[in-house]
């Protein structure tokens, strides 16, 4: 079995090799002009988004030039104004020039643009235009400039609509690489916010960054997270979720090992407490290890809240989290295992909706939270016109054909619906969908053993909780292993004055947070003590 | 692999295996609410178990044709032992017997009587399904057959209804006792006290009580009603206290929480209603003597709560003297129960506890024959002290107001 797995997984390695690009032998760029137009041409199959643009140079002009860049992936008016119009109208380029010279004169006179870098490889220059620099190319040298011009379309800072805080900053991340990073530094000023870059991803050569507080963060974990990185070989990285998968310490869970948010502010709290964030071009989801458990439920807004609505907020998302975990299993397990504990009332009425009820509880569950998971993909991947449709035909069918029809009792109905009502609540869409898979693990275990196989099926999740890292920080700390200093921000959110340390387990040695005394108090007139009447 | 492999297929044939395993649907369950046991004349025991129809209980709902028909069912078994009765019940109902939501267990009078409770009670106590809080009445002149026979209104089901009208009346009346299975067995188990059961009895005409029509009138066919308190002696049922009797006898045992005493004023009989709102009770033994001696004290304190005759009660002198004559009347009250239960010779006070807790090696001498010799010639002493905190909404009454306008009228 062992065997066969490796057999195949070295099978299929073999293929992405073979039918990836090849890794090219150090290609340089040809002395003259039109054989290094014709390379561009070929090479990129004459695509008409690619734009050659010819042009003279020298005292008679006889010195061309070629300007390559990706229609739609440039800015064309930094071009037309900075490159196009500058090389032609500049006067010192059209003296006597040796193509050295002009190459000197267009980096230091002509261009004014604040990227400009000299590349010889044909793979670097492939890289430059198809992110969307501006190349050119002078006859005569082996070498092109590739002046950064990125622009083109894009989508605008908007506000978050996967994480939506009444209170705080409503910018989210936007595709683009650079005005995330750039979104963070607004928030950060400080010199040690430190960013690294690499292209991932044979074919797409996705930007990805990863940007941390040197001093802050811990070495290690920066480290650990780098190796992780450049040990990804894969052709794509379309979205974070790549990178994610790639870079999680355990797969085989439901849990999710790294956090990801699209809210810049939330991104800067955890780069304060020495965190890792990574972002990938092409996806407003950036990437934030390592991460806890507890950090799934908790949200921005916490932290401008007040601690003590703050806490209790937290409070009510574990008990969501638990309801939307255990919620019809303890409905089938208090129904055909431990009747004695409903009180007696409550245990009537539910019998006497149940009189009619065709299917065991079990079953009656598993039908209702399959339909329920039914109507809700269908929801979400529906065309927004016709969503209102599948929700106006789910409540008819779920809360009252079936309840008349005697298919599903009343009460499995409200159970159901709280129990979804619980899992939409939790912050963290991760985990919320986790839960929900795991949800069904719950009704099976009370199903065949009643609460008895509930406690067993909830040691075994906190078991496996407990085993699950994130780069190496244990995934359920700082409950286990208990770190008694840092409890005050778990479940519970202590006073912002009382911060006074950052988090043990991520921050290397810069771990005070703020001054001693920062509590705030009425302001004090005199020694004596009296008052503002005094 | 294969180890993983091994592992899950274990794990799937533990599944397999346990199945449904002690699993048992609500709708496979007859719900029991209440038992009742009796002896028939041909000496066995007959069992009386009263189901509930789910469905007619919560009304309106959906299908089962809520409300139809009647709330609870009632199936009668014999045996020769009460388990075998409850075997034999089975043969009649078309559901697993379940016992956790039962609360109630009536025994008939006359089995009380002549077989006393604590036999009929091993088969509950043993019972993992029956709870020990499961509470415990005595039918009183009738069968407890027959009194489950019967449909209640407003609590449709007629377990529920004797429960909380138990529990109501012992807190407003104090004239009965709530006693669940556990307390009984302890009560009557504990050495220097007897156990006491409240008793209930119906009103009206139990042919009728047991249609579907009877609790859809607006003055139902007949009533189940707490009525007395059963005292034992030997295990046995011996004598039913009532009104005021059985109050003292609650009193004694200090679970009297409201208790309204007439007081006669100025000549007139009942002129005064004084309810006791709190009140504790403590009996203390003096062990000095050969027969000992027991001082119960009562320190009670209440509200005046209706005058039928003027009385000044802005005065604190009259308030003085109405705590005066409500001492009195509770003191006399309390003597004559204790006189009675003397002269029953059963010691349902607890006054041997008391003089165990004084001196027990004292009780130990007394412990034999205790009920018969000693009891009934122990001097008990009352102490009461009565408070009156509150006069209600008005300090005087309107009567004398009343009372003023026409003597001026007179004039």
């Amino acid at each position: 079995m062992v065997s066969f797995f490796h057999r195949k997984k070295r099978a299929k390695e073999s293929q992405t090799r073979s039918g990836g690009p090849e890794k090219k032998k150090e290609q340089l760029l040809e002395v003259s002009l039109a054989a290094n137009v014709d390379h561009i041409r070929q090479k990129t199959g004459h695509s008409q988004d690619i734009v050659i643009r010819m042009l003279k140079l020298g005292s008679r002009g006889e010195m061309r030039a070629a300007v390559v860049y990706v229609k739609g992936m440039v800015d064309s008016q930094t071009i037309y104004d900075f490159i196009l119009e500058s090389m032609m109208t500049n006067p010192s380029l059209h003296d006597k020039l040796t193509p050295e010279e002009a190459v000197q004169l267009l980096t230091e006179e002509a261009i004014s643009i604040g990227g400009l870098q000299r590349q010889q490889r044909w793979e670097e220059v492939f890289t430059s235009v198809m992110a969307g620099n501006a190349l050119i190319l002078v006859d005569g040298i082996a070498e092109a400039l590739a002046a950064s011009t990125q622009g083109g379309e894009r989508r605008t800072i908007q506000e978050s609509t996967t994480n939506v805080a009444v209170r705080g900053s409503k910018e989210a991340f936007t595709e683009s690489n650079e005005t995330n990073i750039a979104m963070i530094r607004r928030i950060i000023n400080d010199e040690n916010l430190w960013t690294e870059s690499m292209k991932i991803g044979r074919v797409t050569k996705t930007d990805v960054s990863i940007m941390y507080l040197k001093g802050i963060a811990k070495e290690e974990i920066v480290e650990e997270v780098r190796s992780r990185l450049k040990r990804i070989d894969i052709d794509a990285i379309l979205e974070s979720g790549y990178i994610e998968q790639l870079i999680e310490d355990k797969t085989l869970t439901t849990f999710p090992t790294v956090f990801h948010t699209e809210r810049p502010d939330a991104v800067a709290g955890n780069l304060l407490e020495g965190r890792v964030a990574i972002f990938v071009n092409g996806t407003p989801f950036v990437l934030v290890v390592p991460a806890l458990f507890i950090q799934f439920f908790q949200s921005v807004e916490d932290y401008y809240a007040r601690f003590d609505i703050a806490t209790a907020i937290r409070f009510l998302r574990i008990f969501i989290f638990f309801i939307s975990l255990i919620g019809p299993a303890v409905y089938i397990a208090a129904t055909t295992f431990h009747q004695e504990m409903i009180p007696t009332e409550l245990a009537i009425i539910v019998a006497a909706q149940r009189e009619s009820v065709p299917f065991p509880a079990f079953v009656e569950a598993i039908i209702m939270e399959v339909t329920f998971e039914i109507l809700r993909e269908a929801g979400i991947r529906m065309p927004k016109a016709i969503g209102s449709t599948v929700s106006i035909v789910g409540a008819l069918v779920i809360g009252q054909a079936a309840v008349q029809a005697g298919i599903v009792s009343p009460a499995m109905v409200i159970v159901v619906s709280i129990t979804a009502i619980a899992s939409f609540a939790t912050p963290s869409y991760a985990v919320a969908i986790s839960a929900r898979l795991i949800r069904f693990l719950f009704m099976f275990s009370a199903a065949t053993f009643g609460f008895y196989g509930m406690i067993l099926a909830f040691i075994m999740l906190i078991l496996h909780l407990c085993s699950l890292r994130s780069f190496g920080v244990p995934y359920m700390s700082p409950m286990a292993p208990l770190i008694p200093a840092e409890v005050g921000d778990t479940i519970f959110r202590k006073p912002l004055w009382a911060f006074k340390r950052r988090p043990n387990q991520l921050v290397s040695n810069n771990q005070v947070r703020q001054a001693d005394d920062q509590k705030p108090h009425p302001p004090v007139k005199d020694q004596k003590g009296g008052g503002r009447d005094a | 692999m294969r180890k993983w492999l091994l592992f899950f297929l274990l794990m799937m044939s533990v599944t397999g295996l346990s199945g449904c395993w002690s699993k048992k649907e609500l709708s496979e369950l007859a719900i029991i609410s209440a038992m009742g046991i009796d002896k028939n004349e041909e000496g066995k025991y007959v069992k009386t178990v009263q189901f509930v129809n789910p469905g007619n209980v919560s009304g309106g709902l959906q299908g089962g044709g809520g409300g139809q028909g009647p709330a609870v069912t009632v199936y009668t078994a014999e045996g020769d032992t009460v388990f075998e009765a409850h075997i034999n019940s089975s043969a009649k109902v078309s559901r697993q017997l379940y016992h956790p939501h039962a609360n109630l267990v009536v025994i008939g009078e006359e089995l009380a009587r002549t077989e006393g409770v604590n036999v009929l009670l091993d088969v509950f106590e043993r019972n993992a399904e029956v709870r020990s809080t499961t509470k415990l009445i005595i039918s009183r002149d009738m069968k407890a057959g027959d009194m489950m026979k019967m449909l209640t209104a407003i609590d449709h089901i007629p377990a529920e209804k004797v429960n909380n009208t138990l529990k109501i009346t012992e807190k407003m009346r104090g004239e009965n006792v709530v006693v669940s299975l556990q307390d009984f067995i302890k009560w009557s188990t504990a050495p220097g006290i007897e156990p006491i059961l409240s008793g209930f009895r119906v009103e009206g005409n139990l042919a009728e009580a047991n249609k579907q029509e009877s609790v859809m009138q607006m003055d139902p066919a007949a009533n189940l009603e707490a009525n007395g308190i059963a005292v034992f002696k030997d295990e046995k049922l011996i004598d039913w206290y009532e009104g005021q009797t059985a109050r003292g006898v609650v009193w004694i045992l200090d679970r009297v929480k409201q208790a309204e005493i007439d007081l006669e004023w100025e000549g007139k009989k009942d002129a005064v209603v004084y309810q006791v709102m709190r009140q504790n009770t403590t009996i203390k033994a003096d062990t000095k003597k050969d027969i000992p001696e027991i001082t119960i004290h009562v320190r009670a304190e209440g509200a005046i709560r209706e005058v039928t005759k003027p009385v000044k009660l802005d005065d604190p002198n009259i308030i003085a003297e109405i705590e005066r004559a409500a001492e009195k009347e509770i003191k006399q009250q309390l003597q004559k129960t204790v006189e009675r239960t003397q002269k029953n010779q059963s010691d349902i006070f607890g006054f041997g506890q008391a003089i165990y807790r004084q001196n027990a090696k004292k009780w130990k001498g007394l412990q034999e024959n205790w009920n018969e010799t000693y009891f009934p010639q122990v001097k008990v002493n009352i102490e009461v002290e009565a408070f009156v905190r509150r006069t209600g909404l008005r300090t005087n009454d309107h009567l004398s107001e009343l009372e003023k306008k026409q003597s001026k009228g007179g004039e």
